[in-house]
């Protein structure tokens, strides 16, 4: 609150009646409203985006090497080649950095034998082919969960019918473990036969809560049979790939390898149907969007009957490597905790990627084998991260990437559309369409104006402009009189007299040549300073609304 | 194995498995969540009835109440865990089926890692009488089963039917969004409909302690026979339900006494199949062709 | 600042503010809707909202009820605020906006299929006093929409739309709401029962309590409501009392 004493510029011309010094009605001053709109508000931030992608230099005239996989023309890396604009030079991206990873991780994996500590030796091995295994077949059931899209719990069911079936020839009819995965698979391919015929007509979560009760199924029916072995626990006795003459180590490592093969297998199964046609297509008919790709003429019913069947053949394939491997099988395949663990892998590392399914089953692998010691208190651990994975995170781990961004993202937008201000401003949707920008401008001060007029207005102001209408005014009571004077010309209030020095009316002019203007209250005011007072109010009454 | 004793052991079981099934029915309807954590409610239910026989007394009402109670416990706990959470994010659907799927590994795994391996058995909360029926004898567990189980059936049903939580709890069912609107809490319906369903499991868990123990995984098998024959009724019809518990039921007698046991598990599934084949909503779906547009 | 409001047409003493909203920007994600919006409604007071599609009407109602994407800005409802600046779980806190005496009645049919015309308007009093008095509501509203009396156990699924928006209306008008918030009342309708469900909105005995319906159609409006206000992209432009419709109806 500034500006209590008011000079009056016109004292020292003599004009009548003007006196040096008014005080003036307290009031905030102007300057200081100007000095708030014209400082930044914005924070400091850094200026630019963060480079996300490390720029490689480029090779001067050379290009790099392009190596294309054979037989096709897929690129190794995807590589983006940009000149910069200000140096004028080459730059290479490499736009995906997922192949580096993978062979980086199969090469360590691969060579991991060779530092392991001695005594763990064996353990580790063991843990390895494990995991090999495991990820072998959650890569296959990924096929389905995530690449499908079809929440199939069965997929261990057909692992390990297949696991029994070879294991059960293999002891009866005396099969070569050559035979068993083929035999598998074939076991594999009625299986998924089977699962894929409900798969075509009903929705996810029954067909989810159907392949729970196949699972069960498949339990309690080998769970009570002789023929596999309800007194034993399982089926064990089948023929095996490890020559039982090599030494414990030379056995390890044999098995070891051989379940990498496995694996491998399996990510060249992954990639040849998600990243090509079919997986495209599954992916184009995702639940409840079938009717959509149905009608942009995507046969999804046969790309789900062919997944399933694939799948299942390499899902059976390890059944019956699993059962050459471990020489046979037990009832705990089927158990409930065992698809449990097994989704707890595909979520823990992210639905409908191959690199969530191996990461996945890695972490629950590791955690599984080296708290061993801790019995029931593994699970409940694997179960907590699996339920903090699916609390907090939309894609697993390798989506947090992903959902940070999204979430940045969001809140920027929100940010972004806080800022912008309020009154005469103009919108963004008007303000990019119209063509005099200086509008703008004009709006922008003209509201701040505004808003700085409206704290001035107070009881004391309208009672001096009540005794003295003309004349000289204090400061604030000078400055809304001078923005009432500047309002432009259509709608401006105006006083006509009815009949001179008795009666007067307030008209609002129309701002056309030509047109009249209209009547805006019947009061007749009996004075002029009255009418003046009368259209004053008016206007601060006008201005409190705007 | 004769015939009238077969068939009053399906007509008990279909009762205690109805009651699993339109807990998980009603579940499915009105929060839109698979509770595949309903075999561990049902166990922890067992446990928590089991514990009031030995600690506080062994009379039949106190041991059902004590069931019941934890029961509901129980179903406050998943949808504490479960439902609020993320209730309102994208993929509820799939991310609550693995979240009650998590919470069942925990829980079981809990419950073995508290209460051990040994299975329990609950004390004869309906005594010990038999009445001599035209040639078959019912026992006294029998007829208390089917009594208790009915009874408490109809009572929610008629309570959903009349009170003005089960209009709340059947307009969120129909139309969640217009549900806000009219001002029913998500939120807070989600925890009475858990509690609610979480007792009939409780209760199930009680009655079909009678004929089997009580273990930290016995929640599976009845948590799978309750969802087929929620599947084969149609996920959030009480009326299929009741259907598909009496036909499952006759299915089980009738297969073990022409095929033997282990076939039982085998002509459900085909059953339930070929039910779900024709009619991919189950019998709600032949009830009502409205519900499927 | 007494003097100015002592300048202005007296107002009558009762006159209550049912809704304040203040500087309200509302969307969805990265759109923003609604642009820091200001609007006051009192008691007893009919006020149409006018504007074309896509220009936030709707958007404006789910912002007062809290179901749009995000929100800023502050809401009074019967002097409580309930806005509240919020950015996910559209619809978490409706249930207690409406608890404060708030009826939607939303655009289209957001009805629910099985229930029977009679539950669904029982469903309309969900808040506790509605709950009590819900018959002599019921009688009430089947006053205002006779063609109801027939159908009370029908469920509404087999309704036709005119009879839906009925029993969509009478569920809104069920609530003991000191808000109204009517959304496109005549939208998908034939001309003449949209008129005669307009009709019936206009008939409601208002009392204590305020009523906003938001319409394409300003004839539909006019000269039925006190006040008519136009709303273009996101904001409310112009004001003006009904009588005056017809020589602002240019610049909405």
């Amino acid at each position: 609150m500034t500006g209590h004493i008011w000079r009056n510029p016109l004292y020292f011309w003599g004009v009548e009646g003007a006196e040096k010094e008014v005080p003036s009605i307290p009031h905030k001053s102007p300057q200081d409203v100007w000095d708030e709109t014209t400082t930044s508000k914005a924070p400091m931030l850094p200026v630019g985006r963060l480079r996300y992608y490390y720029k490689w230099p480029g090779h001067g005239g050379l290009t790099w090497p392009r190596f294309r996989y054979w037989g096709t023309r897929r690129r190794a890396l995807n590589i983006r080649s940009v000149y910069n604009p200000k140096t004028m030079r080459l730059e290479k991206t490499i736009v995906d950095k997922r192949p580096i990873w993978w062979v980086l991780g199969l090469l360590a994996f691969m060579l991991a034998p060779l530092v392991m500590p001695t005594s763990f030796q064996n353990t580790l091995l063991t843990a390895g082919a494990t995991f090999s295994i495991y990820a072998a077949i959650n890569l296959c059931w990924m096929l389905i969960i995530g690449t499908a899209g079809i929440y199939s719990l069965a997929s261990y069911a057909v692992v390990g019918a297949a696991a029994f079936g070879t294991s059960w020839l293999s002891i009866n009819l005396g099969l070569p473990w050559w035979a068993l995965p083929l035999v598998g698979a074939g076991i594999g391919l009625v299986f998924g036969m089977i699962i894929a015929v409900p798969a075509i007509r009903l929705d996810g979560f029954y067909y989810a809560l159907l392949t729970i009760g196949l699972n069960e199924l498949c339990r309690v029916y080998t769970l009570q049979s002789k023929q596999f072995g309800s007194s034993t626990g399982g089926l064990y006795g089948a023929d095996t790939y490890i020559p039982q003459g090599w030494d414990q180590y030379d056995q390890s490592l044999l098995a070891y390898y051989a379940c990498f093969g496995v694996m491998l297998a399996g990510l060249a199964l992954y990639r040849f149907i998600d990243g090509r046609r079919l997986g495209r297509i599954l992916k184009m008919a995702p639940e409840k969007r079938e009717a959509f790709a149905e009608a942009t003429g995507v046969d999804f019913r046969r790309a789900r009957i062919w997944v399933f069947v694939i799948s299942s053949i390499g899902l059976g394939f390890i059944g019956g490597f699993y059962a050459a491997h471990y020489r046979g099988v037990s009832f705990s395949i089927f158990s409930f905790d065992t698809v449990l663990l097994g989704l707890a892998m595909l979520v823990i590392g992210g639905i409908g990627r191959a690199e969530g399914a191996v990461v996945g089953t890695a972490i629950v692998i590791l955690l599984d084998k080296v708290l061993l010691s801790t019995g029931p208190l593994r699970l409940i651990l694997i179960g907590l991260i699996m339920l903090g994975v699916v609390l907090f995170l939309k894609g697993g781990l390798f989506g947090i990437k992903a959902q940070f961004r999204a979430w940045r993202d969001k809140k920027k937008s929100e940010r972004r559309s806080m800022r912008a201000e309020k009154g005469g401003e103009m919108l963004p949707e008007e303000a990019t369409e119209t063509k005099d920008k200086d509008l703008l401008y004009w709006r922008r001060y003209d509201k701040m104006q505004r808003e700085f007029l409206k704290t001035v207005i107070s009881p004391e102001l309208i009672e001096e402009h009540r005794k003295k209408p003309l004349g000289q005014h204090s400061e604030p009571l000078e400055r809304l009189l001078l923005y009432f004077r500047r309002a432009p010309q259509n709608d401006k209030y105006a006083i006509v007299a009815v009949e001179p020095f008795k009666a007067y009316r307030i008209v609002a002019l129309s701002g056309q040549r030509g047109v009249a203007p209209r009547i805006v209250e019947d009061k007749i005011y009996t004075s002029t300073d009255e009418a003046y007072h009368g259209v004053f109010l008016r206007r601060v009454q006008d201005l409190l609304e705007s | 194995m004769d015939v009238g004793f077969i068939l009053t052991n399906a007509i008990v079981l279909a009762c205690i498995y109805g009651t699993l099934a339109i807990g998980l029915s009603i579940t499915w309807s009105s929060v839109g969540l698979i509770n595949l954590g309903y075999g561990f409610i049902f166990a922890l239910s067992g446990y928590g009835a089991w514990l009031a026989s030995q600690y506080i007394s062994t009379n039949g009402v106190v041991v059902l109440t004590a069931g019941v109670l934890t029961g509901a416990l129980g179903g406050l706990l998943v949808c504490a865990l479960a439902f609020i959470p993320i209730h309102d994010k994208p993929n509820f659907t799939v991310r609550g089926l693995i979240a009650t799927l998590a919470i069942s590994l925990i829980g079981t795994q809990a419950l073995l890692y508290v209460f051990g391996p040994r299975s329990k058995n609950l004390p004869d909360i309906f005594g010990f009488w038999k009445i001599n029926l035209a040639g078959i004898v019912l026992t006294s567990d029998k007829i208390g089963n089917v009594v208790v189980s009915i009874v408490v059936v109809t009572a929610v049903l008629l309570w959903m039917r009349s009170s003005r939580r089960g209009l709340e709890i059947r307009a969120m069912m129909m139309n969640p969004h217009a549900a806000s609107i009219v001002g029913i809490g998500v939120r807070k319906t989600g925890f009475y409909v858990m509690a609610i369903t979480g007792g009939l499991a409780g209760l199930a868990a009680v009655l079909l302690s009678q004929t089997y123990y009580i273990s930290p995984f016995g929640g599976l098998a009845p948590m799978i026979k309750g969802v087929s024959i929620a599947l084969c009724g149609g996920l959030g019809s009480v009326r299929g339900a009741v259907i598909a518990a009496i036909i499952l039921g006759l299915n089980e007698a009738l297969t073990a006494r022409l095929l033997g046991g282990q076939y039982v598990l085998i002509t459900q599934f085909i059953l339930i199949i070929l039910i779900l084949l024709v009619r991919p909503r189950g019998i709600a779906g032949i009830l009502d062709r409205a519900r499927e547009a | 600042m007494s003097a100015p409001v002592a300048a202005q047409p007296a107002a009558p003493a009762e006159r209550r503010e049912i809704l304040k909203v203040k500087g309200l920007s509302a969307g969805y994600g990265p759109m923003r809707v609604i642009h820091d919006l200001d609007l006051s409604v009192y008691s007893g007071e009919r006020v149409g909202i006018v504007g074309l599609n896509g220009h936030g009407k709707s958007t404006l109602f789910y912002a007062i009820a809290g179901l749009t994407g995000w929100q800023r800005g502050s809401i009074l409802l019967n002097g409580v605020e309930v806005g509240r600046t919020r950015s996910q779980g559209p619809g978490r806190y409706t249930h207690l906006v409406v608890r404060q005496g708030l009826a939607l009645i939303p655009q289209g049919d957001e009805i629910f299929h099985g229930l029977t015309v009679e539950e669904h308007l029982d469903s309309g009093a969900f808040t506790p006093r509605a709950w009590k008095e819900r018959k002599e509501r019921k009688e009430k509203i089947l006053k205002i929409f006779p063609p109801l009396v027939k159908l009370l156990k029908t469920p509404v699924g087999r309704l036709s739309g005119g009879e839906r928006r009925m029993v969509s209306i009478g569920r809104g008008l069920m609530a003991d709401a000191s808000l109204f918030l009517v959304d496109e009342p005549s939208l998908g309708l034939a001309p003449k029962i949209g008129k005669g469900v307009m009709e019936a909105l206009f008939d409601v005995e208002l009392g204590q309590s305020a009523m906003i319906i938001a319409e394409q159609n300003v004839a539909l409006l006019e000269g039925r409501v006190d006040r008519v206000i136009g709303m273009h992209v996101g904001k409310l432009k112009g004001e003006a009392s009904a009588s005056l419709s017809f020589q602002t109806r240019r610049e909405l």
